[in-house]
C-alpha cells in the first residue's frame, strides 16, 4: 500500500518575470516502510520537495495523499494535528529548541497534545537507543552536533510518525558520526516500520537506502529501486 | 566601519527599525516632557510677574542718581530692560496711610496697573486710582467726575487696575507730574534682561552708580526663580550637609532646587537615564542575535575596536535621524496639546502677559543635553558590548546568544504536561537582567503616571488649603474682606456691624474674628527656633514695636509675641484640616478651656510646636484693656496690665486659617506664630467683644456690585475699616492652579502615552527576536490557536509582571519617595490624597492590555508567514 503519493506535484515561487519553477511534474509513490534517498544538486527542490510533503508549505499544483488523504483538503488546524501525529521531521540545522534541555526538546512535541499524556518510559528508551539518555539535562549549546542531531532524531521519532522526513541530517556531521545516524534511522524504520525520506548530498549513502529518488531543475531525473524492495542491504 | 554599519542597518530592518524607534519614543519623550517642565517654570515665572509685577529690584534713589540711571548708557556688565519711576508727592496717614504718586507709563506697565477707564492724570487737580482705593476712600463715581479729598477738589480721570499681591494694601492716587505735593521721592523699578544671570547684573548695577544694598529691595517672588543670589557651589553644598550639624540630605535638595532647577536639570538627568535604558535595552536584544556574527568577525582578525565602532555608528547614525524626529514629534504633540490645554484658561484672562502664562516654550536647552548625553553614552553601549563578549572566548561567542542556559538541570517534560508554559517563561526569564530591563522599561511610564496622579492630587488639596490658609491669599478663600487699617488694638469692628454684615442679601458666608496681641512664655531647653526668633528680633520695626519678638525674661524663661485669634465655628470646621496632632471640637475647646496652637515650621518642612503636644499646657498672657499704651504691646511692663491664662494644648495645627495683616504680619513678615481660640473664649478669658476683621463671600449668581456697595455702606461707619476684594486674586490663583494641575497630568500623561509606545516596541521586538524557536515550535505542531495561547500567555505575562512590579515599586519605593518631596521640597501642607483605586486599575489594566495587544500583533504576524522561511531564519 502506498502510504505516500505525489501527484503532479509543483511549486512556483514569485511572479511573472521573478517567476522560479522549484518543482515540476512531481509524481512519486511511496509505500510503507520504505527508506527513500533524495538526492540532487544544490537549489534543485529537494528541501521543497520535503517540506511540501510535510504540510509545512503549500503545492502550487498537484495533489500530496498520506495514507490515502489528500493533505491540501485539509483545514490548516487539521493539517497541523495531521502533520504532529503523522509525520517527522529532521531539520539539517537541528532546529532544537535552545531554551529546552535535551529530554524537553523531545518531550515537546507531545505537549502539544492534550489528551497524550507524556510518554516517559517511551522517551528514555529513545534516548537510551540513541545514546544520548545521560546527556538528557543538557542544553543543545553543550551538545556536540552529532548529539544535536540524535536530540532531533528522537524528537522526530517521539510521537511514533508513519513517515520521517529528514532534510540533510548528517549534512554537519563528520564521517563516523554520519554512519552512527543513518544506522540510527534505519533502526528506527525497521523497528516502527516507518517510512523514511531522507534529502541527502551524500551519494554513499543514498546508496546504502531502498530507493534513490533524483532531482534535478525541479523535476526527477532518474528513480527506482537500486536495492531488493525492502530491507535489502545489510543495514537496514 | 561605516559601510558595515550601513549594511548591517540593511540586512537587519526590524532591529534596525526597533531601536530607531526607541530612539524616536526617548528623543519625544525626553524632549517633550523637558519643554512642557520648562513651560511650566515658565509659566509660573509669568504668573508670579502677573501677581507680583514685572520688575526685579527697586531702589530709593535721588534725583541725580534716578536721572544718571535713566540716561546711563548700556553696559556689558548688566542690561536694564526697562525702568520705571514712581515718585511719592505727599503722603495722608489718617485715617489711613494714602499715598500720591506720580508715575511713569513703564512703571504702570511693569506693575501691571494698566487704566481700566479713563486716562492718566495730567493736571496738578487731576488724579487717578484703583477701585480699592477709591471705594475705601468712599469715592463711587466715574471718570469725569469732580471729587473732595482731604478738603481739595481734584478730577477723577481714570481708573488703574488694582494690585494682586495680598500682600500689600497700599493706597495709591496717581497724580500728574504737574502735582506739587509736598516734595518728591523717587523709587526707580529695575527690569534686567533675564538671559544673565540677575545677581550679576545688579552687583555690576551697583558698582556703576554705587547703591548701597540696603536702598535695594527685590521682587522676592520673581527675583527667585531667576537666579537672583549668587549660588553657592555643589562641593560647598554637599561639604555643609555632611560636616555641620543642621545639615542634611534634606538640605542638599532644597539647595539643588533652590538654586540650580533641580526639578528640571533632575528630570532632565532622569530622562537622560531611562532613555539609555531603554535604547540599550533594545540593543542588546539585538546585539545578543548577532553575537555569533561578532564572533566571526573576530575570528577573521577584525579587532573588538574596529567591531565595537561598527556598533557605534550604527547606533549614531540611527541616533542622528531619530533623536531630530523624536524631539519634533515630542515638541509637536505637546505644544498641540498644550494650546489645547492652555485656551481653557486664556479664554479667562486678557493681555500679553496673561498670555505668556499659556505659551508652549521649547527646552532648547535640554534637548542639546540630552543630545549630548545619549551620543556619549552610545559610544559606552557599543563598546560595553564588545568589552563583555571579549570576556568570552572566541568560540562561546561564535556559539551566539547563550543567555538562555539557566543553572537550572531540571526535566520538566516529565512533569509538566503544558511544556508551552514552560517555554514562554524561559523565553521571558532565562535571562535575568534582560527580563528585568524590559519589566522596568515597561513600568517605568505607569509608575511616573501613579505619581503625578498622587501628586496632582495632594496639589489639588494643597491648592485649596493654601487658599484657605495663610501660604496663599489668607482669606478663606472668601471673596471679601472687612479689615482695620489700624496699629492699635482698640480698633475694633463692633459685634453689631458683624450682624448687619450677616444680613446682607447675597453674602453666603461670613465669618468674623477676633484678634489680640499675646505672649507665650516657654522654657529656655524648649527654644530650638533661636536662629529664626533672632532674625526677628534683629528687625528695626520689631524691636521699637514690640521690643523684640522673642525675649528672655529675668526668670530665665523667654516670652513669644504670638497673635492670638479667636474663630468663629465656620473656622473652626475648616481648620480641621490642617491639624497636625489632636482634635478641634467647639465644645471641647470652650468647656475644656483648651486652645490651639499652629506649630512653627522649618526650612525642611518639619513641623514642632516647642516640643509639646496636645495635652500639654501653654501660658498665654495678652494686654487687660486693648485701649493700651503702646508699650503695653512690649510686654515688660508691670502684671496688672495683662491677663495670664494657662491653657491645655487641644491641637496642633500647620497654618492659621485667616491673619492679621498688621501686628506682627507687617514690613515682609507673614504667617507669624500664632494661637487660636474661640470667639468666646476670647470673649470669656480676655473679655474681648469686638472683631478685628471679617472674610465673607457672595452666594452663587449674587450681584457683587451690590454686595460690596453694602459691605461699604456698612463699614463707612467703622473707623479705618476698609473692605479689600479677592474675586480677581481668586480668579487668577485658581486659573493658575489650574494650570498647574494640567502640567502635572499633561506630563503623566504624555510619559504614559510614549511608553505605552515603548512597551509596544520593547514586546513586540520580543517576540519577533524569537521568530526561528517560534517557528520550531510550529513545525513541531503546534497549532494556530496553540500558538496564539502561547503567545497570549507571554504578554499577560508581561502584563502582569509589570502591573506588579509597578504596584510594588510605586507602593515600597516611589509613594514614600514623594512623600519626601511633597513634605520637605516642596512643602505641601498635608498630602493625605491617595492615587484614586480606578486611576490605579486603569493603568495596570491598560498595561495588560496593552502587553496583550503587542504581543497579538507581532504573533498574528508570524502565523502569517511560512514555517520554512521561519526557521531558515
Amino acid at each position: 500500500m502506498n502510504i505516500l503519493e505525489l501527484r503532479h506535484v509543483e511549486k512556483v515561487y514569485g511572479e511573472h518575470e521573478n517567476q522560479v519553477r522549484a518543482l515540476d511534474d512531481i509524481n512519486i509513490q511511496v509505500k510503507e516502510g520504505e527508506f527513500i534517498a533524495i538526492v540532487g544538486t544544490s537549489g534543485s527542490g529537494k528541501s521543497t520537495l520535503l517540506n511540501l510533503i510535510g504540510g509545512l508549505d503549500a503545492p502550487t499544483g498537484g495533489e500530496i495523499y498520506i495514507r490515502g488523504r489528500e493533505i491540501s483538503s485539509f483545514k490548516r488546524k487539521e493539517l497541523t494535528i495531521f502533520r504532529r501525529r503523522n509525520i517527522g521531521f529532521v531539520f539539517q540545522n537541528y532546529s532544537l529548541m535552545p531554551v529546552l534541555n535535551v529530554y524537553d526538546n523531545v518531550a515537546l512535541p507531545i505537549a502539544f497534545d492534550k489528551g497524550r499524556h507524556t510518554r516517559g518510559k517511551y522517551i528514555e528508551e529513545l534516548l537510551r537507543e540513541l545514546g544520548i539518555w545521560d546527556k538528557r539535562k543538557k542544553y543543545p549549546n553543550e551538545l556536540s552536533g552529532g548529539q544535536q542531531q540524535r536530540t532531533a532524531i528522537a524528537r522526530a521519532l517521539v510521537n511514533k510518525p508513519a513517515i520521517l522526513l529528514a532534510d540533510e541530517p548528517t549534512g554537519n556531521l563528520d564521517s563516523v558520526t554520519t554512519i552512527e545516524v543513518i544506522g540510527l534511522l534505519k533502526a528506527s524504520c525497521r523497528k516502527y516500520n516507518q517510512t523514511i525520506l531522507m534529502v541527502t548530498h551524500n551519494e554513499g549513502i543514498a546508496q546504502t537506502c531502498d530507493r534513490i529518488i533524483h532531482i534535478e531543475d525541479g523535476r526527477i531525473s532518474r528513480g527506482g529501486s537500486l536495492f531488493p524492495e525492502k530491507g535489502g542491504d545489510d543495514v537496514c | 566601519m561605516l559601510k558595515l554599519a550601513c549594511k548591517y542597518m540593511r540586512y537587519y530592518k526590524s532591529q534596525t527599525f526597533a531601536i530607531l524607534a526607541s530612539i524616536i519614543l526617548t528623543a519625544s519623550l525626553l524632549s517633550g516632557i523637558s519643554s512642557l517642565l520648562y513651560s511650566s517654570q515658565k509659566s509660573e515665572l509669568a504668573n508670579k510677574k502677573i501677581m507680583y509685577g514685572d520688575w526685579h529690584y527697586r531702589i530709593w534713589a535721588d534725583q541725580e542718581m534716578a536721572g544718571e540711571v535713566q540716561r546711563g548708557d548700556a553696559q556689558e556688565s548688566f542690561r536694564l530692560a526697562q525702568i520705571g519711576i514712581k515718585e511719592i508727592r505727599r503722603i495722608v496717614r489718617e485715617p489711613y496711610q494714602v499715598a500720591f504718586v506720580s508715575a511713569d507709563e513703564s512703571y504702570m506697565g511693569m506693575t501691571h496697573r494698566s487704566l481700566t477707564a479713563g486716562r492718566y492724570p495730567q493736571r496738578a487737580d487731576e488724579i487717578a486710582a484703583d477701585q480699592y482705593t477709591l471705594r475705601n476712600l468712599g469715592i463711587l463715581t466715574q471718570p469725569g467726575s469732580r471729587v473732595i479729598l482731604y478738603g481739595e477738589e481734584y478730577t477723577l480721570t481714570g481708573i488703574v487696575k488694582g494690585e494682586w499681591s495680598s500682600e500689600t494694601d497700599e493706597m495709591e492716587i496717581f497724580v500728574g507730574d504737574a502735582f506739587a505735593g509736598e516734595g518728591k521721592q523717587t523709587c526707580l523699578y529695575l527690569r534686567f534682561e533675564e538671559d544673565g544671570k540677575l545677581y550679576r547684573q545688579l552687583q555690576a548695577f551697583q558698582e556703576t552708580y554705587r547703591v548701597s544694598g540696603e536702598w535695594i529691595e527685590a521682587n522676592e517672588e520673581v527675583v527667585s526663580l531667576l537666579g537672583g543670589e549668587k549660588p553657592d557651589s555643589i562641593y560647598d553644598i554637599v561639604k555643609f550637609a555632611l560636616t555641620d550639624e543642621r545639615g542634611n540630605f534634606t538640605y542638599i535638595v532644597l539647595k539643588l532646587q533652590s538654586e540650580y532647577n533641580l526639578a528640571l536639570n533632575g528630570m532632565i538627568f532622569l530622562l537622560c537615564l531611562f532613555s539609555l535604558c531603554v535604547i540599550y535595552s533594545i540593543f542588546n536584544i539585538s546585539a545578543a542575535k548577532r553575537t555569533s556574527e561578532y564572533g566571526l568577525m573576530q575570528t577573521l582578525g577584525i579587532s573588538g575596536a574596529r567591531i565595537g565602532g561598527t556598533l557605534v555608528f550604527e547606533l549614531w547614525i540611527l541616533f542622528l535621524i531619530g533623536y531630530p524626529v523624536g524631539c519634533l514629534v515630542g515638541n509637536g504633540v505637546l505644544n498641540v496639546l498644550y494650546q489645547g490645554m492652555g485656551a481653557v484658561y486664556k479664554e479667562k484672562m486678557s493681555g500679553m502677559e496673561e498670555a505668556q502664562a499659556g505659551e508652549f516654550h521649547i527646552a532648547w536647552q535640554a534637548m542639546a543635553v540630552g543630545f549630548i548625553f545619549l551620543f556619549a553614552a552610545m559610544a559606552v553601549i557599543g563598546f560595553v558590548t564588545i568589552h563583555s563578549m571579549q570576556k568570552e572566548s572566541l568560540l562561546q561567542t561564535m556559539a551566539g546568544d547563550t543567555s538562555f542556559v539557566g543553572k537550572s538541570r531540571k526535566i520538566y517534560g516529565k512533569r509538566h504536561r503544558n511544556l508551552a508554559n514552560v517555554v514562554v517563561r524561559k523565553f521571558m526569564f532565562s535571562n535575568k537582567k534582560k527580563a528585568l530591563g524590559i519589566l522596568i522599561s515597561l513600568s517605568i511610564g505607569g509608575c511616573v503616571f501613579l505619581c503625578a496622579t498622587y501628586m496632582v492630587e495632594n496639589l489639588k488639596i494643597h491648592a485649596e488649603m493654601s487658599m484657605k490658609s495663610d501660604d496663599g491669599l489668607g482669606s478663606l478663600c472668601s471673596e471679601y474682606r472687612v479689615s482695620l487699617k489700624s496699629g492699635d488694638l482698640s480698633d475694633t469692628i463692633p459685634r453689631e456691624v458683624i450682624d448687619e454684615v450677616r444680613n446682607i442679601p447675597g453674602l453666603a458666608q461670613v465669618y468674623a474674628s477676633k484678634y489680640s496681641l499675646g505672649e507665650l512664655t516657654i522654657q529656655k531647653n524648649e527654644l530650638k527656633w533661636d536662629e529664626y526668633f533672632d532674625e526677628m528680633n534683629q528687625d528695626a520695626y520689631y524691636q521699637q514695636r514690640f521690643g523684640g519678638i522673642c525675649v528672655e525674661k529675668e526668670d530665665g524663661t523667654y516670652g513669644i509675641k504670638y497673635d492670638v485669634y479667636g474663630y468663629d465655628e465656620g473656622m473652626m470646621k475648616q481648620l480641621r484640616e490642617f491639624v497636625l496632632e489632636g482634635e478641634i471640637s467647639l465644645d471641647d475647646l470652650e468647656k475644656g478651656n483648651k486652645i490651639i496652637v499652629v506649630a512653627n515650621k522649618d526650612g525642611q518642612g518639619n513641623y514642632d510646636f516647642y516640643g509639646r503636644h496636645p495635652g500639654d499646657t501653654v501660658t498665654v498672657r495678652v494686654p487687660k484693656d486693648l485701649d493700651c499704651a503702646k508699650e503695653v504691646l512690649k510686654f515688660r511692663g508691670e502684671e496688672e496690665y495683662y491677663i495670664e491664662k494657662e491653657f491645655e494644648i487641644a491641637a496642633v495645627v500647620s497654618r492659621a486659617l485667616a491673619q492679621e495683616e498688621g501686628f506682627l504680619n507687617a514690613e515682609g513678615w507673614n504667617g507669624c506664630q500664632s494661637l487660636i481660640m474661640t470667639n468666646g473664649q476670647m470673649e470669656e478669658q480676655y473679655g474681648i467683644l469686638d472683631y478685628r476683621f471679617i472674610h465673607a463671600s457672595a452666594s452663587d449668581g449674587a450681584d457683587t456690585e451690590a454686595v460690596s456697595a453694602s459691605l461699604l455702606d456698612i463699614i463707612g461707619d467703622v473707623p479705618k475699616a476698609v473692605l479689600k476684594d479677592y474675586k480677581a486674586a481668586i480668579e487668577t490663583q485658581k486659573n493658575y492652579l489650574g494650570r498647574q494641575q494640567l502640567f502635572f497630568t499633561g506630563v503623566a500623561a504624555i510619559l504614559l502615552i510614549i511608553s505605552l509606545f515603548h512597551i509596544m516596541n520593547s514586546v513586540n521586538y520580543s517576540i519577533l527576536s524569537r521568530r526561528r524557536e517560534y517557528g520550531i515550535i510550529r513545525a513541531m505542531g503546534i497549532t494556530d490557536s496553540g500558538f496564539y495561547r502561547m503567545v497570549l500567555r507571554t504578554g499577560i505575562g508581561y502584563g502582569l509582571l509589570a502591573d506588579l512590579f509597578i504596584f510594588l515599586f510605586y507602593n515600597i519605593v516611589l509613594r514614600r519617595v514623594m512623600d519626601y518631596y511633597m513634605a520637605h521640597v516642596v512643602q505641601f501642607l498635608h498630602f493625605t490624597a491617595k492615587v484614586p483605586a480606578g486611576i490605579t486599575a486603569m493603568v495596570m489594566l491598560l498595561n495588560l492590555l496593552l502587553s496583550v495587544t503587542a504581543v497579538m500583533v507581532p504573533a498574528r504576524k508570524i502565523i502569517r508567514t511560512s514555517i520554512v522561511s521561519e526557521i531558515s531564519m
